[in-house]
């Protein structure tokens, strides 16, 4: 099949849906094109095809359901183990662990016991994953303010999994509560971000505020995004705070860009301050070299 | 040493009819024989196989229909015929879209012809169908078996 008709199909169809390499190539799983390969043998048309494809793929979310509403944690394992033999753990978690616990606190309510367990066991799942995480070979750093409630809110999933993405993206993250004001100076001196994301909104703007002074007041004027946190809370953010996508994977893309552009630019403003100083460092390499 | 034996075999039979494949989207027969899976000029449709005489022209418009009575694809031609697209008309019932019109009134034809296809019992028959909220409108349609896997094949006669 050539690359011209999936491109067709992704345009009529709306599938496969690749994700994008950093170059900007079309990143095909293993198991959509798996279940489309199997869905053409048996479908009349592409369009029954892809449908089939898409129901074969979301199997592995009713399956997770399933297993979490059976306090099965073992199945709920063995559950994400077959859906990472067919996807990347990004589209593992964005496509399968983050919208079966959606769909548990839709049933029986984010406050309930049932969401608990869910949000224990995923929260549990997303540690695990990340200490699998490769080291950091990436210039930028992130830190990540957490505004969330506590680990069982909704929003602190999609935060892990936001870290998650940066750290198998290989690069430094580091999220701390936005509550925690005292010694943040120390810590943010140390860990030198690039980024700062504010992810949650059960924190208040003005603690937010406080927090996000805090930080720039150490490592400077830092490029700042709000992740699930309304709009409207731009307004008590320094001019230029951007919004990032729900999606934590178009999230990453989005952080990683402003880390690695801020990184850039203040790298060049040092070469830029210190020529003579950077001149001089050439010349002794040159000279090591040589000798 | 064995003797080599013989073995019965059918006679050819002559007045077994002639296949033709087809793209389920543009009509047109595959560029390279045998025929792949996806049309390789439109690379929008899937190849399938029905019997000469039923096969559509390329442009023409036509549907399958599985023995559920769903519709299962739909040509480019007939997206405009009927004004939808494929992607919705997909696994939705065919009565949404057509129905029989035949001078009695009997709905239960055009059920009976598209089983009949659906279970290769039936070839080549005619019927006339119209749109269930538009009168006035007839098409006359021919209905036979297509495949794989085995479904009915209704082509609009021009």
């Amino acid at each position: 099949m050539s690359p011209n008709t999936l491109r067709a199909w992704e345009r009529r169809f709306g599938y496969p849906h690749p994700q994008r390499s950093p170059g900007k190539h079309r990143l095909y799983t293993h198991g959509e094109v798996a279940a489309l390969r199997d869905a053409l043998q048996e479908g009349l048309s592409i369009s029954s095809a892809v449908s089939r494809a898409r129901e074969a793929l979301t199997a592995d979310t009713n399956s997770l359901v399933s297993a979490i509403a059976g306090f099965e944690l073992e199945r709920a394992d063995a559950a994400m183990e077959a859906a990472l033999a067919l996807r990347s753990v990004e589209r593992s978690v964005e496509e399968v662990l983050l919208p079966s616990l959606h769909e548990i606190g839709d049933r029986h309510g984010f406050d309930s016991a049932p969401w608990a367990f869910a949000a224990r066991w995923a929260g549990g799942w997303l540690q695990r994953a990340q200490r699998l995480a490769p080291a950091p070979q990436r210039p930028g750093a992130i830190l990540i303010g957490d505004a969330t409630r506590d680990e069982l809110d909704a929003e602190a999933l999609s935060m892990h999994a936001l870290e998650l993405f940066c750290l198998r993206a290989g690069a430094r993250v580091l999220p701390l509560p936005v509550l925690g004001v005292a010694g943040l100076g120390d810590v943010v001196s140390a860990f030198g971000p690039n980024a700062v994301v504010i992810a949650g909104r059960h924190a208040q703007d003005d603690e937010v505020a406080r927090w996000a002074y805090t930080v720039r007041s150490v490592a400077g004027p830092l490029p700042m995004a709000l992740f699930l946190r309304s709009r409207e809370a731009r307004r008590t953010m320094a001019s230029g705070t951007r919004s990032l996508a729900d999606s934590p994977g178009d999230a990453q893309r989005q952080v990683l860009a402003l880390a690695e552009t801020h990184h850039a630019t203040v790298g060049a403003e040092r070469v830029a301050a210190f020529p003579a100083r950077d001149s001089l460092r050439r010349a002794a390499a040159r000279r090591t070299m040589s000798a | 040493m064995n003797a080599a034996h013989l073995k019965l075999v059918s006679a050819p039979d002559p007045g077994r009819r002639q296949r033709a494949h087809f793209c389920g989207h543009c009509g047109a027969p595959p560029i390279t024989l045998p025929a792949p899976r996806v049309c390789n000029r439109c690379g929008l449709g899937l190849v399938l196989e029905a019997d000469a005489e039923l096969a559509p022209a390329p442009g023409a418009a036509f549907l399958t229909v599985d023995r559920a009575l769903t519709v299962c694809g739909m040509s480019g031609a007939a997206e405009s015929l009927l004004h939808i697209t494929e992607v919705d008309a997909v696994d939705r019932p065919l009565a949404e879209f057509l129905i029989s019109a035949d001078g009695g009134g009997s709905a239960h034809s055009l059920v009976a012809l598209i089983l009949g296809a659906t279970s290769g019992a039936q070839d080549g028959e005619v019927a006339i169908v119209r749109p269930p909220d538009e009168f006035g409108v007839r098409y006359r349609v021919r209905i036979g078996a297509c495949g794989p896997p085995q479904a009915a094949l209704l082509v609009f006669d021009p």
